[in-house]
C-alpha cells in the first residue's frame, strides 16, 4: 500500500536544521513535509547529542561541586547514584520534553511529518520507506538535512563494551577503567561525565593537544586543571589495536606518549569524529553531487548543483554544529520563499561543555597567524576576577583577538566555568564590527565572570585598572 | 635590468643626527638630489638627497631615528635606461658604497639595519596598481602563464579602461606561481592578479598586497525563483575560514549586510555616516535612492537601444559580398573602446556647432620668426600653431567660465573648474587618443611646445597612462595639418565643448577699401546646449578668434 503526497517543500531529516527549515518554510506560507526516520523529531542533537549530554554534565557538575566544597568547609556525605533514575530523568524530562515540543510545534504549523527512511527517486520525488508502507513525496523544492553519523575505526572490533557517543549517553553502567578515544569536544564531555560518576578515565588523542581546533594557550588551562580528573592524557598517540578478551579490552598504543605493551580497559568510548550522511539518501537519483567523503557542496544560498534542491547542516560541511544548521535552515527556507538571503556569518561559535568549559568564536590566534592578519591579543586572567575567586575557580581566562589597527574584535576565547554562556557577547561584537573601545565602554555588571570580556577590551585599550597596565604612561 | 642601490647618508657634519621628516614614500620616483629625508643637526636642518634618479625601493628609517654618515637609509632602483641615465655621475656617495649593483647581493656587512627581508624567495601577491579608475576594468589579455619567469616591470596582464588599454607591470622579479584572473574578468585597483615567487633578494616586503579587492564579491545575478535556473555551479562553502578577511573591512552589522544583499548593494561602495564610519541602514537606503534617481550614464551606450527612451529600429543585415568582393577587418582596440563613448556622447548631448574664422596672419608671422630663433638656439622643438590655439582657448575659458564646467551627475548643478587642463586629440597608428596638457594658463609657449612634443610622441608609441588622459576641461581636435574647411566635432564628455580646427587658407578680406590677403583659420566649436547658450558660444568663438588675431591680447 502506497501513499502519495504533493508538497511545495520537503525536508529530509528533522534535526535542528531540518525542523528549523520546515518551520521557517511553513511560517513563510509554504506547504511543508518533514521526513524523519526515527519516531521522535529532533535528530542527533535532541535525542543522542547536545541535549542529553548536557543533562549528564549537569549531574557531573553537581557531584564535583559538592566534593570541591569540602576544601571550603562544607562536607557532604558520599553521593548515592541511581543510574536508572538519572536515565529516566534524562530521557523523559529532558529529551522527551524537547522532542514532544518540536512535534507539537510541527502540528501547530501544519507541517506534515512522514516517518520513515527517505531516498530520492528523481529531482522531484522522494520515496519514504515507513513501518506502515511507502510514501511517495512529490516536491517542488527539497531541503536535505540528513546530518552526519559517528566515524567507526576499522580496526576496532564489535563488542558491547566498545561504545560511541550514543552508547555513552545510554549510561548502562559506570565502568572501572575506561578509555576515551579522541580528545575532542565529545570525548572530553563524556569523559567528564564518567569520571565524575566514578570511572577511571584515560584519554588518547592523535594531535598534540586536546580540542585541537582551539588555541593552545586556552586548552592548556583546561588540560592542567584536569590532570587530576583523568588517569592519563596521552597526546600525540594513537590506538593501533584492540583485543577484546573476556576479562577486558586490551589496547595497544603507538606514538609519543604510548604506554608499553597492552593496557586493559573495561570500556572504550570511540569519539573520533563524525562523517556526513550524503551517500545515504540516493542523492544521485536527483542529480545532486555528493563528494567522496559524503559532503554536498552548496552555494551561499544553500543550493546544491540542482536548482530546486538545497542542503543544510552537517552534510554541507564543517563545523558540524546545530546552531550553524539552524541558521542555514532559515536561509534555505527563505530563499525558497523568494527572499534574497544568503548565509554569510562572520563567525560561528564552538563550545566544549567540559569543566572548565572551553569556548571560542571568530578567528583563533592560530588562524589569524595563518591568514596573515595583523592582530593584537588581550588576555584577562580570572585570577584577577572577584567573581571567579569567590567561586573558587580562578583557573580561567578571557582572551580577545583584535585587529591591531582598527581595534575591531575578530574573535575570542574563554576557558573557565560558564565560558559557554559568556561567549555570545564576543560573537555579537564580531558580527557588529565592534572595536575594543565599544566593548570596553559597555558597562558590565560587577562582580560577574562576564565582566572579564569588558576588562580584556580595556587591556587592549590600555585603560585597565584591575591588572597591571602594560600600556600605562611611563613616568620619567 | 634593475640596479638596486643602497642610499647612504653623506657627511652630515656631526656625529648622529635625528630625522625630522620623511619627504618621500616607497615607490616614489625621485630625481637625483631630491630630498629623501630631512635631518636636524645642532646647527640646521638639511635634506639627505637621492644619489641618483630612480625609484625608491625601500626606506628603512622613520621620523625620530638617528642616523650618521655611512648609514644605509634605503634602496633605490635606477631610472630606466632611456631617461638620460645620469645615475653614474650623480652618485656622490658611490665611492664608499659597497658594490651593490647586483639585485641579488645580500647586505654586505652593513651596520645599519635593512629591514627589507632579503634572501630566500617568498610568495607574494601581485595586485593591480592604481589604474586611475574607480570601478572595475576588463582584463583583455593575460601575458604570462604559471611557471613563467618575469622581471620587475614586465607586463603581466592588459587591462582596458574606457579610455585606454594598459599593462599591469610585475612589482617584483620572480616566477609566476598562480594566475588568479582570466581574460574577460573584471578587476579593480588592489585586486590580486597573480601569485609570484620572488627571486631571492628581492625586497618583498615593500609592497604589502592590498587586501583582496572586496568588490570581487560583486552581486551575481541571483535566481530567486526556484523553478528557473537549470544548473547552478556549486561553490564550496567554508563559512568560517576567510570570511573575516573578506568582509571584515566593511564596518556594519549583519542586518545591514542582509539589507544590502536584498537591494544588490555593494557595501564597499557605501559611505558610512555612523560613528567611526559605520554603515547605517539609512546609508544603504540613501545609496539606493541616489542610484535610482541619477540619470543612467550608460543609457544608449549599449546596443540595446531604448533604455533612454531612444527607440530605433535595428540595422538591417546586409550581405555585402553579393555586390562585390569584401574583406572583414576587426576594429582596433581603441576604436572598440571609444566607439560606445562617442555614441553615448552623440546621442545624450544636444550638440550645436558654431563656425568661425580667425585671422592668424600676424601670429603665423610671429611664430615663424620665433622658430628661426628656436632653431638657432638649438632648443630642440618647434612652435606649432596649436600651442597658440591652446593659449587662446585657456584665455577664452577664463573669460567664459561656463565653457570650463561639467554637468553634475544629477543634472542639477554645474561643476565649475578653476583649472585649465586642455585635451589634445592625437592621431596615432592605433587610433585617436586624447592626452591632456595641464595648467595651460600657467605655461609659456616654449613649455607648451615641449610638452606637446613629448606627449604626442608618447601617444604615438602607445605609452600614455590613464592619468595622462584624465582631467581635461576642454578638447581641441586639429585637422588643420590635413585639410578641410569645417567639421562638427563630438563633445568629449564630461567636457561641455570641443574646438575643431581645420586647414588655414589665404583668403581675400575686405578692409573697407580693398581686398587684402589674410591667412584665415577655420574654427568649429561644438558645445553642449544644455549648458551653453548659443549667444555665449558665439561670444566665446569671437573672443577666441580675436585673441588669435592679435596674441598681445593674451597678456591683457
Amino acid at each position: 500500500m502506497s501513499n502519495e503526497i504533493k508538497t511545495q517543500v520537503v525536508v529530509l531529516g528533522s534535526g535542528p536544521g531540518g525542523y528549523s527549515a520546515a518551520f521557517r518554510a511553513a511560517d513563510l506560507g509554504l506547504d511543508v513535509v518533514l521526513i524523519e526516520k526515527y519516531s521522535n523529531l529532533g535528530g542527533v542533537c535532541l535525542n543522542v547529542g547536545c541535549i542529553p549530554s548536557k543533562a549528564l554534565l549537569h549531574v557531573a557538575k553537581v557531584l564535583d561541586d559538592a566534593k570541591d566544597m569540602a576544601a571550603h568547609g562544607v562536607t557532604f556525605g558520599q553521593p548515592e547514584i541511581d543510574l536508572e533514575k538519572i536515565r529516566q530523568w534524562k530521557d523523559k524530562e529532558v529529551v522527551g520534553k524537547l522532542t514532544q515540543g518540536v512535534g507539537g510545534m510541527a502540528k501547530m504549523r501544519k507541517v506534515k511529518v512522514v516517518n520513515g527512511y527517505g531516498k530520492f527517486t528523481s529531482d522531484k520525488t522522494i520515496e519514504v520507506e515507513g513501518a506502515d508502507g511507502n510514501t511517495k513525496v512529490t516536491f517542488d523544492n527539497a531541503i536535505i538535512a540528513c546530518g552526519s553519523s559517528v566515524v567507526n575505526l576499522p580496526f576496532i572490533p564489535e563488542d558491547d563494551r566498545i561504545i560511541d557517543s550514543t552508547g555513552a549517553l545510554e549510561l548502562k553502567d559506570v565502568p572501572g577503567e575506561m578509555l576515551v578515544l579522541g580528545g575532542g569536544i565529545i570525548g572530553l564531555e563524556m569523559g567528564t561525565v564518567y569520571s565524575s560518576l566514578g570511572a577511571k578515565v584515560s584519554v588518547v588523542e592523535f594531535a598534540d593537544q586536546l580540542v585541537p581546533a582551539a588555541d593552545a594557550d586556552v586548552v592548556k588551562i583546561y588540560t592542567k586543571h584536569n590532570k587530576p580528573r583523568f588517569e592519563s592524557i596521552m597526546l600525540s598517540t594513537k590506538v593501533v589495536a584492540v583485543d577484546a578478551k573476556d576479562d577486558g579490552l586490551y589496547v595497544t598504543f603507538e606514538g609519543k606518549n604510548a604506554p608499553e605493551g597492552q593496557v586493559r580497559y573495561d570500556k572504550i568510548l570511540v569519539a573520533v569524529g563524525r562523517k556526513p550522511n550524503g551517500h545515504l539518501i540516493a542523492a544521485d537519483k536527483a542529480g545532486v553531487n555528493v563528494d567522496e567523503r559524503g559532503f554536498i557542496n552548496v552555494t551561499n544560498e544553500l543550493r546544491t548543483n540542482v536548482a530546486n534542491i538545497f542542503a543544510i547542516g552537517d552534510v554541507v560541511g564543517q563545523p558540524m554544529l546545530a546552531h550553524k544548521a539552524v541558521h542555514e535552515a532559515h536561509v534555505a527556507a527563505e530563499v525558497i520563499a523568494g527572499k534574497k538571503h544568503v548565509f554569510e556569518p562572520r563567525c560561528i561559535p564552538s563550545i566544549a561543555y567540559t569543566d572548565p568549559e572551553i569556548a571560542w568564536v571568530g578567528v583563533t590566534e592560530r588562524e589569524a597567524k595563518e591568514q596573515g592578519l595583523n592582530i593584537e591579543v588581550a588576555n584577562f586572567p580570572w585570577s584577577a576576577s572577584g567573581r571567579a575567586i569567590a567561586s573558587a575557580r580562578t583557573e580561567g581566562k578571557t582572551k580577545l583577538i583584535f585587529e591591531k589597527e582598527s581595534g575591531r574584535v575578530l574573535g575570542g576565547a574563554i576557558v573557565g566555568i560558564n565560558a559557554g554562556e559568556m561567549l555570545g557577547e564576543i560573537g555579537l561584537a564580531v558580527e557588529m564590527g565592534a572595536d575594543a573601545e565599544d566593548v570596553g565602554l559597555t558597562i558590565h555588571a560587577h562582580p560577574t565572570l562576564n565582566e572579564s570580556i569588558g576588562l580584556a577590551a580595556e587591556v587592549f585599550e590600555g585603560s585597565i585598572t584591575d591588572l597591571p597596565n602594560a600600556k600605562a604612561v611611563k613616568k620619567k | 635590468m634593475s640596479d638596486i642601490q643602497k642610499i647612504l647618508v653623506p657627511d652630515v657634519g656631526g656625529d648622529e643626527v635625528e630625522i625630522i621628516e620623511v619627504c618621500v614614500a616607497v615607490g616614489d620616483s625621485l630625481e637625483a638630489d631630491e630630498g629623501i629625508v630631512t635631518v636636524e643637526t645642532d646647527k640646521a636642518s638639511m635634506d639627505i638627497p637621492a644619489p641618483m634618479a630612480g625609484e625608491l625601493v625601500s626606506l628603512s628609517v622613520n621620523v625620530g631615528d638617528k642616523i650618521k654618515e655611512g648609514d644605509v637609509i634605503g634602496e633605490m632602483k635606477a631610472a630606466s635606461a632611456e631617461s638620460e641615465a645620469p645615475a653614474a655621475e650623480a652618485e656622490p656617495a658611490s665611492e664608499s658604497a659597497p658594490a651593490a649593483q647586483e639585485a641579488a647581493s645580500a647586505p654586505v656587512s652593513e651596520p645599519a639595519p635593512t629591514p627589507a627581508p632579503s634572501g630566500g624567495s617568498e610568495i607574494i601577491e601581485v595586485t593591480v596598481p592604481d589604474i586611475g579608475e574607480d570601478g572595475e576594468v576588463d582584463v583583455i589579455e593575460v601575458l604570462v602563464a604559471v611557471g613563467d619567469e618575469v622581471q620587475e616591470e614586465d607586463g603581466l596582464i592588459t587591462l582596458e579602461t574606457d579610455k585606454a588599454t594598459m599593462d599591469v607591470p610585475s612589482s617584483h622579479a620572480g616566477i609566476i606561481k598562480e594566475v588568479l584572473i582570466n581574460v574577460g574578468d573584471k578587476i579593480a585597483t588592489g585586486g590580486v592578479v597573480f601569485k609570484l615567487e620572488t627571486n631571492s633578494g628581492a625586497p618583498a616586503a615593500i609592497e604589502q598586497p592590498a587586501a583582496p579587492a572586496p568588490v570581487a564579491e560583486a552581486p551575481k545575478a541571483e535566481v530567486s525563483a526556484p523553478a528557473a535556473a537549470p544548473k547552478v555551479a556549486p561553490v564550496p562553502h567554508h563559512p568560517q575560514a576567510g570570511d573575516i578577511k573578506a568582509t571584515g573591512k566593511i564596518y556594519t552589522s549583519p542586518s545591514i549586510r542582509r539589507l544590502a544583499r536584498e537591494f544588490g548593494v555593494d557595501l564597499t561602495l557605501v559611505k558610512g555616516t555612523g560613528r567611526k564610519g559605520r554603515i547605517l541602514k539609512e546609508d544603504v537606503q540613501s545609496y539606493v535612492k541616489y542610484e535610482l534617481s541619477r540619470p543612467k550614464a550608460n543609457a544608449g551606450s549599449s546596443l540595446g537601444a531604448g533604455e533612454g527612451g531612444l527607440q530605433v529600429i535595428a540595422q538591417p543585415k546586409v550581405d555585402f559580398s553579393k555586390f562585390g568582393e569584401v574583406e572583414e577587418v576587426a576594429l582596433t582596440r581603441i576604436q572598440k573602446i571609444s566607439g560606445p563613448n562617442l555614441h553615448r556622447n552623440w546621442v545624450t548631448i544636444p550638440h550645436v556647432t558654431q563656425f568661425d574664422e580667425a585671422d592668424i596672419t600676424e601670429v603665423e608671422a610671429f611664430r615663424k620668426e620665433q622658430n628661426v630663433v628656436c632653431e638657432k638656439q638649438k632648443m630642440g622643438f618647434k612652435i606649432t600653431p596649436l600651442v597658440f590655439i591652446m593659449k587662446a582657448v585657456a584665455n577664452a575659458l577664463s573669460a567664459y567660465p561656463v565653457f570650463n564646467s561639467s554637468l553634475s551627475e544629477d543634472g542639477e548643478h554645474l561643476v565649475m573648474k578653476k583649472y585649465f587642463h586642455i585635451g589634445v586629440a592625437v592621431d596615432t597608428p592605433n587610433g585617436l587618443v586624447v592626452p591632456v596638457v595641464r595648467d595651460v594658463d600657467k605655461k609659456g609657449i616654449y613649455d607648451l611646445s615641449k610638452e606637446l612634443l613629448e606627449i604626442s610622441a608618447k601617444a604615438r608609441e602607445g605609452k600614455l597612462k590613464a592619468a595622462d588622459m584624465q582631467g581635461s576641461c576642454f578638447t581641441i581636435s586639429s585637422l588643420g595639418g590635413i585639410g578641410g574647411t569645417a567639421f562638427t566635432p563630438i563633445v568629449n564628455a564630461p567636457d561641455v565643448a570641443i574646438l575643431g580646427v581645420s586647414k588655414s587658407e589665404m583668403k581675400p578680406k575686405w578692409n573697407g577699401k580693398e581686398f587684402i590677403p589674410r591667412l584665415m583659420l577655420p574654427l568649429s566649436l561644438s558645445y553642449d546646449h544644455r549648458v551653453i547658450d548659443g549667444a555665449v558660444a558665439a561670444r566665446f568663438a569671437v573672443h577666441l578668434s580675436s585673441v588669435m588675431t592679435d596674441i598681445r591680447k593674451l597678456v591683457l
